[in-house]
């Protein structure tokens, strides 16, 4: 249950973005989490309000958008969907896989005044 | 209803943190401060090796502490009998250090003349891994009891450590711990680590653990 701490640290980078940009007040906060991600978006969206109290994000809504995880054989050089195949390559069934996307966590945007 | 906007960050969340370990691992560098950021779980052992550890070093460098916790403060009372300058750091409920917490406590730590710097960072597998504290090198002990799967559950924090101590050495014939097959795990993960098995009751490995960190202390310090 790490990811109060995590949304803390966002909190942080957006309150400082915010200060740079000169926003009044945000609506949305758009994260994008990969699949292969340790945060799990249940969590973080229970924990959100929590997290948020006190700060310029008190009272907005987040959403999560889920980033696919892909792997690549290379051995095989087939590009696949690695949590579909258990990260072994459906082709040629190879082990040594190159994760491409997935461990990805970002703050993509926010919706503002 | 005034027209709101969207505004593109496009930030990896960890990047703040990262920006501000990379300044603060500079600024430790310049000051010819060797800093070991030491994780594991609870219970493996991480004071009892440290105050070992400490006990060979002590007289070849000067050494300091920060003992990071959720709260108390009973570790730092064990580490404060070798002798040796030792801060609490309270976390607060944080599972974890970032590197600005862990820049206060170097500065509450007064470690401009101190050749080691020792963060005992919060007993936690999955937290500590994902924060930069600036730290020189990680170090990280896994202990018997724990099980040999931990890798396979936990891999970010076998990822990124450095050297690797495997504790409680001595009662690995009652436990159903393969290992060969651990380290074979772990190297699957990070084929660079260096591991030492240990036990921080017997001292066995304690030597080879300090020879290390007296190498690597003197290659960053430039000596």
């Amino acid at each position: 249950m790490h990811e109060i701490g995590v949304l803390m640290e966002v909190v942080k980078s957006v309150e400082r973005y915010a200060a740079e940009n000169e926003v009044e007040s945000i609506v949305t906060l758009v994260l994008q989490i990969g699949e292969l991600s340790s945060m799990i978006p249940k969590y973080m969206k229970s924990l959100y309000p929590v997290a948020v109290e006190g700060t310029i994000l008190d009272g907005s809504e987040l959403n999560i958008e889920i980033l696919p995880a892909n792997g690549l054989c290379k051995s095989c050089n087939k590009v696949f969907k690695f949590l579909e195949y258990e990260g072994r390559c459906p082709i040629c069934n190879g082990r040594n896989i190159e994760v491409l996307s997935g461990k990805e966590f970002f703050i993509k945007e926010i919706v503002c005044y | 209803m005034k027209p709101f906007k969207i505004l593109e960050i496009k930030e990896s969340v960890f990047e703040d943190n990262n920006r501000q370990a990379d300044l603060l691992r500079e600024e430790l560098k310049n000051q010819n401060t060797f800093l070991l950021n030491l994780m594991s779980s609870p219970g493996s052992g991480k004071t009892t090796t440290l105050v070992k550890t400490i006990n060979l070093l002590k007289d070849e460098m000067k050494i300091g502490v920060m003992e990071a916790d959720i709260d108390s403060d009973v570790d730092a009372h064990t580490i404060s009998d070798t002798g040796v300058k030792v801060i609490q750091l309270h976390t607060g409920g944080m599972c974890h250090l970032d590197a600005d917490m862990t820049k206060q406590g170097l500065e509450g730590l007064n470690t401009k003349d101190m050749d080691l710097v020792i963060l005992e960072n919060v007993g936690n597998l999955v937290c500590p891994a994902e924060f930069d504290t600036g730290s020189s090198k990680n170090a990280m002990i896994l202990s018997v009891p724990e099980g040999d799967d931990k890798p396979l559950k936990y891999p970010l924090m076998f990822q990124i450590t450095d050297v690797l101590l495997i504790n409680k050495i001595d009662v690995l014939e009652y436990f159903e711990f393969d290992l060969d097959k651990c380290i074979e795990r772990v190297k699957n993960l990070n084929p660079n680590v260096k591991i030492i098995t240990i036990s921080a009751k017997t001292g066995e490995g304690i030597g080879e653990f300090a020879d290390w960190l007296s190498m690597e202390v003197k290659r960053w310090n430039g000596k």
